[in-house]
């Protein structure tokens, strides 16, 4: 289960770059060799993401065929 | 009167507030381009560690394979052949216990013992921290026994030279199908308990075909850790390894 490894790795990289912006969705790209289970990281992210500023937040996950393994962008909503 | 709803502003009701925040503009969003890895924190620390061994002269070799295939009896069979010829040191990884490392150490060979308690695999970072207490001399051959599993350790780069899977044959001879991951990012795979072959159903050229079906460039080198048979090939791969020139 290296995917909740991953996966807190995601939380923290988005919850910096959010500066304490509302984290709307995130989208990763996860490649068929990889060797990392999408489902997997679909699963563990409610978990981790409980009381971080990504709570909420949608995950895209785009499948491609290599090896990528990248969270692509996130959509921040900017506080007014 | 709301605009949003028609309502009396001045008593606000439940109803009232709920259009009002349909009718309120979205507020803004933006995206950000990322392009963040998620491994990048454990390909950095790989690559320090990478470099760490290269200027010292250390080869270091990551050991992978699911648990029971022979990692730790390979290890201490390899220790007693070449500990004449120089220094080889040892980090172990398995979730509990120091049973391997004590094996180990019964050879002479300094060895670390690194518990990953629920991880199912060593990091880079962890290798770092166990190259601090083991401290292995220069030219030395730093052998890296990762956690029993063929799935999560394929992932992580460690910084060594390169990952060397072991499958014994009391094990399918479809498991670099079934595991392509790990054969993929190996370079040499040990068919090991081959004492055993006239006691088990292993084909070792279906073996040998099905790993160099997910890996082409994948050797592959039939061994047996227990009565040595093959070992001496292996030995001369470690050899080339030091060689300056040999592919990482």
């Amino acid at each position: 289960m290296h995917e909740l490894g991953i996966t807190r790795n995601i939380v923290a990289i988005v919850g910096d770059a959010a500066l304490g912006r509302r984290v709307v969705r995130i989208t990763l790209e996860i490649g068929a060799r990889a060797g990392v289970q999408p489902a997997a990281i679909a699963f563990c992210f409610d978990v981790v993401a409980r009381g971080t500023a990504v709570e909420g937040a949608v995950l895209d996950i785009v499948a491609l065929a290599g090896d990528e393994l990248l969270i692509k962008e996130v959509e921040l909503e900017e506080v007014s | 009167m709301c605009g949003s709803c028609g309502c009396n502003d001045d008593s606000p009701s439940a109803i009232h507030r709920f259009v009002r925040a349909l009718h309120m503009p979205a507020p803004d969003r933006i995206t950000l381009s990322l392009e963040a890895k998620l491994l990048a924190k454990n390909d950095a620390l790989a690559a320090h560690n990478r470099t760490w061994f290269h200027e010292r002269g250390i080869v270091a070799l990551n050991l992978v394979s699911s648990p029971g295939a022979g990692k730790t009896t390979l290890l201490v069979r390899t220790i007693r052949d070449l500990q004449r010829t120089g220094s080889i040191y040892v980090i172990e990884g398995d979730q509990e216990t120091s049973r391997d490392a004590e094996r180990i150490r019964e050879t002479g060979a300094p060895a670390v013992q690194l518990n990953t308690g629920t991880g199912c695999h060593l990091d880079a970072a962890m290798i770092a921290r166990g190259l601090d207490e083991l401290r292995p001399a220069a030219r030395g051959l730093v052998l890296i026994e990762n956690v029993g599993n063929l799935v999560c350790p394929a992932l992580f780069d460690l910084g060594e030279r390169a990952k060397v899977a072991i499958l014994s044959v009391t094990e399918g001879d479809d498991k670099p199908l079934k595991y392509p991951h790990m054969f993929r990012a190996a370079q040499l795979v040990l068919l090991n308990k081959i004492d055993l072959l006239p006691h088990v159903e292993f084909d070792i050229a279906a073996a040998t075909a099905r790993a160099r079906q997910v890996n082409p460039e994948i050797t592959v080198l039939c061994v047996s850790a227990r009565t040595g048979e093959g070992m001496a090939a292996w030995y001369r791969w470690i050899e080339d390894c030091s060689h300056p020139g040999h592919s990482a």
